[in-house]
């Protein structure tokens, strides 16, 4: 039989499985044509990074990162997303034909990103045998594709839940890479999310109201 | 059951005479499942095979303007879905003698030389509708090359070789290698792959009558008689032969026979053919739960699947994956 490069351990294994449903979800946020399905897709993203919470508290004994666990999975997967369907249902506009290029295209554009980012984090001269360096190099991409999203797409609701899983992208780095984080610093990252919440919802508010249209490109029109 | 140790050569050959004889079953199988799910009674199981038998009886009618292309190719095509079950673990989980003429892309190129030929075959009728199909199938072959390529580098990077049985081997290891990140990716994006090439929703509609959102299916549209029925049986093996690598080789490539008995084949060949209707049942409910996509969004059904082929390559070259 030929040689197997074999699998890596379980911790490394779990962390890497979940980074990579992380990253696929931003890939199909960035495809999805209804505003409702992105929002629904961030808080399938936010499920999967609190399940990383409660995986990297099981497995590297952090009892804190129960508690952010439980915060993050009561805000971001059910407030959240919750607020911003509302917001949505009241202002009655379901598709976002919103891409400013061809969806293959963007894909293509995102894997070339993606790719970049890995790369660029894969070789950031952090070495430690408890890290798994891949979920590190997900962790990277996954921020760079949310920055495409908010950049590719026009129209508010992308550019909210595009910052939104940014902030995941970021809480993805921060449990792999220092589980014992202290809570309040991720906590203030929760914070800010809540602020960005309550601006995107704001600018959702009134961007419909004076324009009658989600698109960003009709942002000028908000001119007092 | 009396015990008789067979030739290795012998199950060569068996691999062949299985999705020869077994691939218009599974065809039957799916066309009578997706009927059920549909609340129509469909055709009998075996329906395929009376099809083929009444084809064969029937004269053959070449296009005036056709040449012995046109002949050729079907048979062609036949040959070539012959040959590759010789190169891929059909039955077994140790290797045949003739395993080493043809790694994953010499398999490639066989059914690349296949759909070939057809669409020459296709192309030599002068019919509008039979050109427009085989230029289609040849565009999106194309498409969807990229991803069956980056399949292969996966394979490669995981086993250090690119043939099929080692890649097996490898995922009937140990449950970590068949649950890590790597295989699950290329697995999913194989699954698209053969979605495509067997020219199922949401690439194509597989039963429709209607010429402008065939591609595979306008490519025969010319033959008649013994031609057509070679035709049909071939996309039968065809989708057989990819069924098969994607059981055997990445989703379930447990239940092969492990020695040389007659009756371990023997169960070998009964368990493919019931994972062969297990994964055929997946593809009737995708094919009654999604729509067919528009042909200019196809490219973006072929960009997922490149997409998940990439990405197995990318967290296998950082670190393990």
């Amino acid at each position: 039989m030929a040689a197997v490069v074999l699998a890596p351990s379980s911790f490394s294994d779990g962390t890497e499985a979940i980074a990579l449903v992380v990253l696929l979800t931003e890939f199909a946020m960035m495809r999805a044509s209804l505003s409702r399905s992105q929002v629904r897709l961030y808080s399938f993203q936010s499920l999967a990074v609190s399940a990383l919470a409660v995986f990297v508290a099981a497995t590297q004994h952090v009892g804190d990162l129960y508690v952010l666990a439980g915060l993050s999975f009561v805000l971001k997967v059910v407030v959240v997303p919750r607020i911003v369907l509302r917001l949505l249902r009241d202002s009655r506009v379901d598709l976002a034909t919103s891409h400013r290029l061809g969806v293959a295209t963007m894909v293509l554009l995102a894997i070339v990103v993606a790719a970049f980012g890995f790369f660029v984090v894969g070789g950031l001269p952090v070495h430690s045998p408890s890290l798994p360096a891949p979920a590190l190099g997900l962790a990277g991409a996954v921020i760079l594709v949310s920055f495409l999203l908010v950049i590719l797409r026009s129209d508010v609701v992308s550019q909210a839940v595009g910052f939104f899983s940014l902030e995941n992208g970021v809480s993805l780095a921060s449990l792999v890479l220092a589980a014992g984080l202290p809570l309040i610093v991720e906590v203030a990252f929760l914070f800010d999310l809540l602020v960005a919440v309550v601006v995107f919802g704001v600018l959702i508010r009134v961007h419909h109201g004076r324009s009658q249209t989600l698109s960003t490109d009709a942002l000028d029109r908000l001119r007092g | 059951m009396v015990a008789v140790e067979l030739a290795p050569a012998e199950i060569q050959v068996l691999q062949v005479l299985t999705i020869l004889v077994l691939s218009p079953l599974v065809s039957g199988w799916i066309a009578h499942l997706e009927a059920r799910l549909q609340g129509r009674r469909g055709p009998r199981i075996l329906q395929p095979y009376y099809d083929l038998a009444k084809l064969f009886r029937k004269e053959t009618l070449i296009p005036e303007d056709a040449g012995w292309v046109f002949v050729a190719g079907p048979m062609v095509a036949f040959t070539c879905y012959l040959i590759v079950p010789l190169l891929i673990p059909v039955l077994t989980t140790f290797p045949l003698p003739l395993f080493r003429t043809g790694d994953i892309l010499g398999g490639g190129f066989i059914l690349a030389l296949a759909g070939f030929s057809v669409a020459l075959a296709a192309a030599e009728t002068g019919g509008p509708y039979a050109q427009l199909g085989s230029s289609r199938a040849m565009t999106f072959g194309a498409l969807i090359e990229p991803s069956i390529l980056f399949v292969t580098f996966t394979v490669a990077l995981v086993t250090t070789t690119d043939l099929p049985y080692f890649e097996a081997a490898a995922a009937r290891s140990s449950l970590s290698q068949a649950i890590r990140p790597a295989h699950l990716l290329i697995a999913v994006a194989f699954f698209l792959v053969v979605l495509n090439d067997t020219g199922r929703i949401p690439v194509e509609s597989h039963a429709s009558t209607l010429e402008f959102g065939m591609i595979d299916e306008a490519r025969t549209l010319e033959h008649s008689g013994p031609l057509f029925a070679l035709l049909k049986w071939g996309s039968a093996m065809k989708q057989m032969i990819l069924y098969v690598l994607l059981i055997n080789v990445f989703v379930a490539p447990w239940g092969l026979a492990g020695s040389t008995a007659s009756g371990s084949v023997l169960l070998a060949i009964l368990a493919l053919v019931g994972k062969a209707f297990g994964v055929g049942a997946v593809f009737a409910v995708i094919d009654n739960s999604f729509s067919k996509l528009r042909l200019f969004k196809i490219t973006e059904f072929m960009a997922a699947a490149f997409l998940l082929a990439i990405l197995a390559v990318l967290v296998l070259y950082v670190g393990g994956g």
